[in-house]
């Protein structure tokens, strides 16, 4: 992730809207998903909405951490930076300078199957924005000095998020590790400082050259645009580009595990101790992925709850509780990823009773399902923010090209909330009867370095370097 | 012809190899296209209206998606009314409005709001504090009564209180571990001193000493109709919002005398240098800062340009320098924070220790170059027409709609800012942005925080002076 800095109290502004972009019925949001396939592979989806005169385009690229070299962790997302240091057309500073001279602002993230590059700006800056892309993905300004630069930067970024942070992202970072059993779905994204500095030019070149060409990758383009214009613009900047042959990747796939596995951690910067419980979700397209989503939701949404009316207030023995489903969403994955359940709880507790709690909670699911009155909320909930994530146009442009990447169809944008609206009761109890079981759970008890007990690692397959090893450490991942 | 002109400068100083000096833009095969030609800004259309009881209502209505938007504001009710015994109570006051009301308790309340799609929740600044409320569309009219049940009736259960205060604790010692805490905490006291926007983080004897009396008395006095706006936008007519409005909070009445107003803050403070100990810290996080003016200031509108150009993005002079050109920060940023009755200049960064010193030194460069040099003309294009765009993107949000104008109102700006903003903002001169920053982000003017170790950067610190080595 590149960041935007923010110190600042926002200056942002206004209000004002032309015209109904979606059909919206009811409570209903259908979007208008245009897909065309150029020649070279590249895929490109427009979405128009012109009740604002921006637009919002996402270029996702087909490669994350899963498929970074073995002795290159961090190098997926190592390599998202170097997109942003300029190429022999545009040298570094002009890609940041011309989107902001138009007025806008962009970003990019790697996770685990995919690497996104976004922006959002005045409908004026479309067509510099879709030169840069396309001038980016031809080719880079392949140079030590900004492979030096960013090789600082990313540390730093290490640094600020993991190493001098209490917890240190163990919760996203450190759960994964212990999870998987495979290299590609195990090692740490984010990658060490030795395999960071161990990045070479020829390093990126062939990164670029294997996942960066156009038939690895999705453009989509939301606002205000058309489709036609959308894909004239889109066959006009990126038509030229040639395919490139992708190396074909490894079988990743992983069954749910058999054994608990439970690692304690010593925090060096932590006050509180904290939790993360993760299982194995079902595989991207499963029929027990929808009601894996609405469990998550009826667990951990919000302050409605179960976890929270259970941890929280019930029991009082957490501070707050949270879900990730592995660093996206529970419908962007394509590789073995993980339900998580985070918690910071009270130092007048353990781990034990914390899991007790939240095992009791899933016990009297699995027994007795969800009453129609909680699951019609719940949908309620869901399916609205659904909806609002698709509010802003970067982020409707972004997702479309998650989804088409992921799923090989944009529309999956618009199947979703039927998807949510099909879960039953009984879908529910059979995800949580098959995912949320101790055997298929791994954990980490982080705690603040002086509450560590040393011989305190349960579990049967934990090899005791996640308490020797780690507690030294501290935040360190 | 002038868009053109203003075009051409921008890409030939950013891609000189994409455009020959005496080419058009178009011209050159392959090179990068020229901006095409800008819509117009539109100017927001709020309804407005005071009900009897002098609560103002703004709506705003949109055909986005079918959600809407409820921001009840409520002035002074904020940071700002805390004494000084209870730095940091707005928010345990804010935290416990949805936590139980005349008719429900909290999982009720939660309840409710997830059926209808949404969420009610206050938060609290310097200035006031802030219910916010969404639901689709076919639950406006339940989700404004909620709205008012919460804010206008909360119970604060005996219960509720106890847990909150618990779990306060455990958040305070949670983010006493952050340095970003320490830091804020650190550099808002050195610009304020005693001025209460100076204490805005609470204490653990603040905390421990919320009673729910306390929450009833203050909660009466900070929560009136005539001190409270309530912004509503969103898929929803006019009239049916004033309606809604109207049937939720027509009868809410003010008692007893308002609050005072919020003392002015200083325009002044003694720079400070303090280092905050942080034992193993593999990073300084630093804090560089002043005291600024209020929101409703004359300046204030090229000193937000001028903090764009400074500080705010990736294009802005301090990301460059340190993150692009020296590889010191993942991100740095620095410019202005403005509240009611004052303000203050602040910038900052996470640095690795070795390079504390030197970042500090080119913060004060920036700050120096900003208030001594007139800024180009194809910056300010830039730095303007990043502003201009990014009134455009966040109109797209109608929940930050409604919070800029809430959060407006608060600090001071009327409606008509909304839409004043831009043009304003393409006003301003390099001389006056150059005025401002001489102004307010003098070096010599600037406290500094480090929160870091010690041992790895004290040597580094020496040349800006004596820092005061503290705990907290």
């Amino acid at each position: 992730m590149r960041q935007l800095p923010v110190l600042l109290a926002g200056l942002s502004l206004s209000a004002a809207a032309l015209a109904a972009p979606a059909s919206a019925t009811g409570d209903k949001w259908d979007l208008p998903v245009a897909t065309k396939k150029l020649d070279n592979g590249l895929t490109v989806i427009v979405t128009e909405d012109h009740s604002s005169p921006t637009v919002g385009v996402s270029v996702v690229y087909h490669v994350g951490m899963r498929l970074e070299p073995k002795n290159r962790t961090g190098f997926a997302h190592l390599f998202e930076h170097l997109m942003f240091q300029g190429t022999p057309n545009a040298p570094k500073g002009v890609f940041d300078k011309t989107i902001t001279g138009g007025g806008g602002r962009n970003n990019g993230s790697t996770r685990a199957d995919f690497t996104n590059y976004i922006e959002t700006a005045p409908a004026s800056s479309l067509e510099p924005i879709l030169w840069l892309e396309a001038d980016r993905m031809k080719t880079l300004d392949f140079n030590k000095d900004t492979l030096k630069n960013q090789q600082d930067v990313v540390k730093e970024e290490i640094r600020v998020n993991v190493k001098n942070q209490p917890y240190g992202g163990f919760m996203w970072i450190d759960i994964g590790q212990h999870a998987f059993q495979k290299w590609e779905n195990n090692h740490d994204g984010y990658g060490s400082f030795e395999d960071l500095e161990g990045a070479s030019l020829d390093d990126v070149r062939a990164f670029h050259r294997d996942y960066y060409g156009p038939n690895n990758a999705v453009l989509a383009i939301a606002g205000d645009v058309t489709p036609a214009q959308g894909f004239a613009l889109a066959r006009k900047y990126f038509g030229a580009i040639p395919a490139r042959p992708v190396p074909k990747g490894g079988d990743f796939s992983e069954g749910l595990n058999k054994v608990e596995k439970r690692v304690q951690q010593g925090d060096a910067l932590a006050q509180v101790p904290a939790l993360a419980a993760a299982w194995k979700m079902p595989e991207r397209g499963s029929r027990d992925q929808a009601a894996m989503a609405v469990l998550g939701e009826l667990l951990a949404g919000g302050d409605a709850s179960v976890l929270y009316q259970g941890l929280v207030k019930g029991r009082e023995l957490a501070l707050n509780t949270d879900v990730l489903f592995g660093l996206t969403s529970p419908w962007e994955f394509d590789g073995p990823t993980l339900f998580t359940v985070y918690t910071m709880y009270k130092p007048t507790t353990n781990a034990d009773t914390i899991l007790n709690a939240m095992d009791e909670e899933i016990a009297k699911i699995v027994k007795d399902g969800v009453d129609a009155a909680t699951l019609k909320r719940v949908k309620t909930r869901m399916l609205a923010d659904w909806n609002n994530g698709l509010e802003s146009f970067i982020s409707r442009a972004d997702t479309l090209a998650r989804l088409q990447t992921l799923w090989g169809d944009a529309n999956v944008v618009n199947k979703i909330p039927g998807w949510i609206e099909g879960v039953t009761s009984s879908d529910i109890q059979r995800a949580a009867s098959t995912y949320l079981v101790k055997n298929n759970r791994t954990v980490i008890d982080r705690k603040p370095i002086a509450m560590v007990d040393k011989v305190d690692v349960i579990g049967t397959q934990t090899a005791p370097a996640g308490a020797q090893t780690k507690p030294l450490d501290g935040a360190r991942k | 012809m002038k868009k053109l002109m203003l075009t051409l400068a921008i890409s030939m100083m950013f891609a000189p190899a994409a455009y020959a000096a005496d080419a058009p833009a178009t011209a050159k095969a392959g090179a990068m296209p020229a901006y095409g030609k800008d819509k117009p800004i539109p100017t927001p259309k709020i309804v407005k209206k005071t009900l009897a009881n002098g609560m103002t209502v703004w709506v705003v209505p949109r055909q986005g998606l079918p959600r809407v938007d409820y921001v009840l504001a409520v002035r002074g009710a904020g940071y700002a009314a805390d004494d000084s015994a209870h730095p940091g109570f707005a928010s345990l006051l804010a935290g416990m409005i949805n936590e139980g009301s005349a008719r429900r308790d909290s999982r009720a309340i939660a309840e409710a709001a997830q059926g209808m799609g949404g969420s009610v929740a206050a938060g609290s600044y310097s200035d006031g504090i802030s219910v916010q409320a969404n639901a689709v569309a076919s639950q406006a009219g339940a989700m404004m009564s909620l709205l008012a049940e919460v804010a206008r009736t909360p119970s604060f259960p005996a219960k509720e209180v106890e847990l909150a205060k618990a779990n306060a604790l455990q958040a305070l010692r949670a983010a006493e571990a952050t340095p970003r805490f320490r830091a804020e905490r650190a550099i808002n006291a050195a610009v304020y001193g005693e001025h209460p926007y100076g204490h805005t983080q609470p204490t653990e004897s603040a905390i421990n000493s919320v009673t729910q009396e306390l929450l009833r008395t203050e909660h009466a006095k900070r929560f009136r109709p005539d001190r409270a706006l309530l912004v509503i936008t969103g898929r929803i007519g006019e009239a049916e919002a004033m309606k809604l409005a109207q049937a939720a909070f027509g009868d809410w009445k003010a008692e007893g005398p308002a609050l005072a107003e919020t003392a002015p803050a200083p325009r002044a403070a003694n720079p400070a240098r303090i280092l905050l100990q942080r034992a193993n810290s593999v990073q300084s996080t630093i804090r560089v800062g002043g005291p600024g003016i209020q929101a409703s200031a004359d300046e204030q509108v090229p000193l937000r340009l001028a903090s764009t150009i400074l500080g705010g993005g990736f294009s802005s002079r301090v990301n460059i320098n340190l993150r692009e050109q020296k590889g010191y920060t993942y991100g740095a940023s620095a410019g202005a924070r403005m509240n009611r009755v004052g303000g203050a200049i602040v910038g900052g960064a996470d640095v690795r220790n070795e390079v504390t010193g030197a970042a500090l030194t080119e913060y004060f460069n920036e700050y120096k170059r900003i208030g001594s040099e007139l800024v180009p003309a194809d910056e300010m294009t830039m730095n303007k027409r990043y502003v201009a765009g990014g009134y455009l993107i966040s109109n797209q949000l109608q929940g930050a709609v409604a919070n800029t104008l809430a959060q407006n109102w608060l600090i001071g700006l009327p409606p008509e800012f909304l839409g004043q903003y831009v043009p304003l903002i393409q006003k301003v001169t390099p001389q006056q942005v150059r005025e401002v920053s001489k102004k307010y982000f003098a070096p010599e003017a600037q406290s500094i925080v480090v929160v870091g170790d010690p041992a790895a950067v004290s040597e580094q610190l020496k040349p800006f002076g004596e820092f005061k080595v503290s705990e907290k």
